[in-house]
């Protein structure tokens, strides 16, 4: 639990600002993280962190400032110091044209639903034992690299504008593992995520690598003509695909600045197809669930959209005082975002059984986005990306390209799995903020745009 | 932190603890200061007025060939720090099949600074605001929908020191800007015209960078007019044609397709489970043809005021400038001491004769690994971008990303621009839309097929680079000139 010698420092200074009348907020953040790192069947980097942030926010009028500590929280003149520079920037900023709305705590919250002491604590020599067991497994001739982060986080929050304190503790895992063929150089791959130690299991891992194994050992690459395809994208895909399509069309400021590809749709409006329903859901919890904002709002189901029409959109806190709309407790590094599952059978090679030859994609790399008004994709398959016919796999797939907009793959979807999966998408740039998304285990949709591909994996 | 003396005291009384417990090699990077400013300011509202300041030391610790790596911003927590990083070391080490070689060097000692005239964290926020209020306000206009001026600083200073006697003093100072102006065009589609802060290679980087009016100042009517011209302007059609990338756009170009694929942990396949391999191995070096004969790329420079300058590496070597790149023959990579020793070792021949001093970290609490330094396109000697147009007979000029998307081998790419001009018969014709191109980087590269002289050459800053587990953005320099490159695939299939 939160160091009650921070916690009563955090609330001194806080009292004290607002006996002052400054309007503040005080977020701390502290993590403990472990990565182990994977490389030439190797452990090539074993990192332990334990670091403490706090951010302040002062609001003075319609001027604003923050300031930003990394360091050790030991005294309540540092949380002082801290407080006087944020002041001192809101101080001399100029004023916003509209009036910012105050981060207030809206309700006491103290939440560890998904707080695992035995992943918080986890051994790094588990992790090393778990990938030796899998290289040993899957065979030493292989080439084999990944990573697995785990680690703890908190988050404590408070403002002047009341007493009020919301408390966040959870732990968090991705592990990943790459099996790459030192002469062919086909590359294949398994993640695992999760909240609890026990969530991993390396027999999950061997398992689904053995299955793909005999096609990429027996075949030669396929090499994928640019054109119109059947493609059936795995959750990782879909996944990427659909927190693409919320960040430039389902936020409120891509909209109410006519840069998203919904700019042209109102609420209510048709935007994909009618099997697609999208929500931001904290209460999932095949998500990582958050329920309170860093504005300390509180977060509940938000649908985003139902049968394929647009419900709501998200907005921040900026963005609704800019644009006078209610903030929906969007302001947070991990929106929990749900697609629906469908009716489609829970293996995806019985999905498409009838349906000719398809190109199964389970992954897509380095998604980017060249339009984001009219919706339209880039990014490229890598791992166990397979040639389907007549549900079998026929051959693995050369690094192939798809450019194509949201409207069109979510719009065509043939087939929807009756399965969710969660997938993770946490980075590690910045502090620990896990993020997983729960969507439906695959996605079959027709005519997709190929429209490159290499002449190597 | 307080008491720099002492934490290098302790720092220094650690590393001979922990050596003679039997560690190959330990080294610590104490950073006394680590700021950083972002101001934003979006149709005029200051929406980012944010300054983060850290300090802390990150150490590591080789043992029996494998790396452990530990963090802390607590002064009072370095003893037990060093035990996490040795203790993280010994557990590695127990799954190790390439043990990872540091040979033995000199120690090097000295210091590095970045030249700057005016540090921008002693500008008061009311000249910045000042400064900065008057670009957005050269972005005003009828038509002009959203307005964006960005400023970040950076400092940091930074005391490196290792088990073989090395000590390294590093005062580092980056600016960087961006501007931009954003308009619907004839189809209600968003279309902006940007302009990022660069530098001639020569000078300083402090606030007269970004105060120099020959930057921004001087060009809010060119954006603006520009855009002016976009929104009318009609979409790229596809097709294949010569493609003439302005520095705004080609230093991704090389950021993406010679960079990236030139890491020498990532040809080695260290980045794997993130970034991805190259398409490169270690026989490419000396035999494989990169480019056309005008292509010479090189790390690094000797560029004075580049965030890729930085004096000495993370592993305490001097960074070297050399060739990448020349004349179209790939004959060296980005490189730090352990990929160079593993490197020549696995190849069994020395591909690697020096270390590149590639090494880099993001912050105290991430280890070092191998990043592009400068990567630049040396000036050619087919004269200024006019010179080039005039013996273009179909092609496009682009300027500026808008969307990359590439190759996990970076054998690929897909680039989107902001915008293009159309070149017919030796002439600029008109302003088109949406442009895109995509190629095969090899491919690409030997269509090079002009190279501007040092009129077209500059340094453009990218401060987004991102690399490693745990994640690492790192800021780096590329110098580039107008290149053009024949029969590219841009614009969209209908
Ligand atoms: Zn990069």
């Amino acid at each position: 639990m939160l160091d009650a010698n921070i916690r009563s420092i955090l609330m001194q200074v806080r009292d004290e600002a607002a006996g002052e009348g400054i309007q503040a907020s005080f977020l701390l953040h502290h993590e403990k993280s472990h990565l182990m790192r994977i490389g030439n069947n190797s452990v090539s980097l074993n990192t332990s962190e334990d670091l403490l942030r706090l951010d302040i926010v002062v609001t003075d009028g319609r001027r604003q400032g923050s300031q930003t500590f990394l360091g050790a929280v030991g005294s309540a003149d540092t949380v002082r110091e801290v407080l006087a520079s944020a002041r001192e920037k809101a101080r001399l900023a100029t004023p916003k044209t509209y009036q910012p709305i105050p981060d207030e705590v809206q309700v006491t919250v103290s939440e560890d639903s998904q707080f695992d002491i035995d992943l918080a604590d986890l051994d790094p020599a588990v992790k090393a034992g778990a990938y030796g067991g899998i290289f040993s497994e899957l065979g030493e001739e292989y080439n084999y690299s990944g990573s697995w982060s785990s680690g703890a986080m908190e988050i404590y929050l408070l403002t002047t504008s009341n007493s009020n304190e919301a408390y966040h503790r959870g732990t968090d895992q991705l592990f990943s593992v790459v099996l790459k063929h030192p002469e062919k150089k086909w590359e294949l791959t398994h993640q695992q995520t999760g909240w609890r130690a026990g969530d991993f299991d390396t027999g999950r891992t061997v398992a689904e690598i053995s299955k793909l194994l005999p096609a990429y050992e027996n075949s030669p690459g396929y090499k994928v003509e640019p054109g119109e395809y059947t493609v059936l994208f795995g959750a990782p895909a879909l996944a990427e695909i659909v927190e693409m399509a919320a960040w430039t069309g389902l936020s409120g400021r891509s909209w109410e600045e006519k840069q998203s590809w919904t700019a042209k749709s109102s609420p209510g409006q048709s935007i994909l197809g009618e099997n697609i329903s999208i929500a931001d859901d904290p209460g999932n919890p095949e998500t990582f669930m958050f329920g309170f904002d860093n504005c300390g709002r509180k977060r509940r189901i938000f649908p985003l959209v139902g049968n394929g029409d647009l419900l709501s959109l998200m907005y921040d806190s900026g963005t609704a005082a800019r644009y006078g709309r209610e903030p929906t407790g969007h302001d947070t590094g991990s929106p929990s975002l749900v697609m629906d599952t469908g009716f489609g059978p829970g293996d995806p090679l019985e999905a498409v059984m009838g349906m000719g030859r398809v190109l199964y994609i389970p992954a897509l790399h380095y998604v980017n986005i060249p339009s984001r008004s009219k919706g339209i994709f880039t990014g490229s398959s890598r791992f166990n990306a397979v040639l389907v016919e007549n549900g079998e796999i026929v051959s693995p797939i050369f690094s192939t390209r798809i450019t194509d907009s949201f409207q069109n793959v979510l719009g065509n979807a043939a087939v929807i799995s009756s399965r969710s999966e969660s997938v993770n998408g946490s980075n590690t740039y910045g502090r620990r903020t896990p993020v997983a998304m729960s969507v439906p285990s695959y996605m079959v949709s027709e005519g997709v745009k190929i429209t490159d591909s290499a002449d190597s994996f | 932190m307080t008491d720099p003396d002492k934490i290098r005291k302790d720092i220094t009384s650690n590393i001979a603890r922990i050596s003679s417990e039997g560690a190959d090699y330990v080294d610590a990077r104490y950073y006394m200061e680590d700021s950083s400013e972002t101001l934003v300011l979006y149709d005029g509202d200051l929406e980012a007025n944010d300054t983060t300041v850290q300090s802390g030391v990150g150490i590591r610790v080789l043992w029996n060939g494998a790396w452990g790596f530990a963090a802390t911003s607590d002064p009072s927590g370095i003893h037990s720090c060093f035990d996490r990083a040795a203790q993280n070391a010994r557990t590695a080490s127990e799954l190790v099949r390439v043990p990872v070689s540091m040979g033995r060097l000199d120690p090097v000692r000295g210091s590095f600074s970045t030249p700057v005239e005016v540090d921008p964290f002693t500008v008061d926020l009311k000249d910045k605001m000042a400064f900065l209020t008057k670009l957005d306000d050269g972005l005003k206009d009828d038509f002009v929908l959203k307005r964006v001026v960005y400023a970040n600083f950076m400092k940091r200073r930074i005391h490196f020191q290792n088990s073989e006697g090395s000590e390294i003093r590093k005062d580092l100072v980056h600016t960087f800007g961006m501007m931009m102006a954003m308009a619907l065009d004839t189809d209600g589609e968003m279309q902006r015209r940007s302009m990022n802060l660069y530098t001639t290679g020569d000078g300083s980087a402090g606030w007269e960078l970004m105060a120099d009016p020959k930057q921004f100042l001087e060009n809010t009517d060119r954006i603006r007019s520009e855009l002016a011209q976009l929104v009318r302007a009609e979409p790229l059609e596809y097709g294949r044609r010569t493609v003439i990338l302005l520095p705004g756009q080609g230093h991704l170009q090389v950021h993406e397709t010679i960079g990236h694929p030139l890491e020498l942990d990532r040809i080695l396949g260290y980045e794997l489970s993130y970034a991805g391999g190259s398409f490169v191995d270690l026989d490419s070096f000396g035999r494989l043809q990169y480019g056309s004969e005008k292509l010479s790329a090189s790390s690094y420079g000797g560029i004075a005021n580049s965030p890729g300058s930085f004096g000495f590496d993370d592993y305490g070597t001097p960074e070297r400038d050399y060739l990448l790149i020349d004349r179209g023959l790939l004959v060296n990579a980005l490189t730090s001491r352990a990929m160079v020793n593993e490197a020549n070792e696995r190849a069994g021949r020395k591909v690697f004769k020096h270390i590149g001093g590639a090494a880099r970290a993001s912050a105290f609490y991430r280890a070092p690994i191998d990043r592009m330094t400068n990567v630049n396109i040396l000036p050619g000697n087919d004269g200024t971008l006019e010179n080039i147009i005039s013996a273009t007979d179909d092609g496009i000029i682009v300027d500026n990303p808008v969307s990359w998307s590439i190759g996990s081998n970076r054998e690929h790419f897909h680039f989107g621009c902001e915008i293009a001009w159309e070149v017919k018969d030796g002439r600029r014709t008109r302003i088109l839309r949406n442009p895109t191109y995509q190629g095969h980087t090899l491919d690409f590269y030997r269509s090079l097929s002009a190279v501007g002289d040092s009129s077209t050459w500059r340094v453009e800053q990218v401060n987004n680079c991102g690399k490693g587990e745990p994640n690492q953005v790192m800021q780096i320099g590329h110098g580039v000139p107008v290149v053009k490159f024949d029969d590219v695939i841009s614009g969209e299939r209908k």
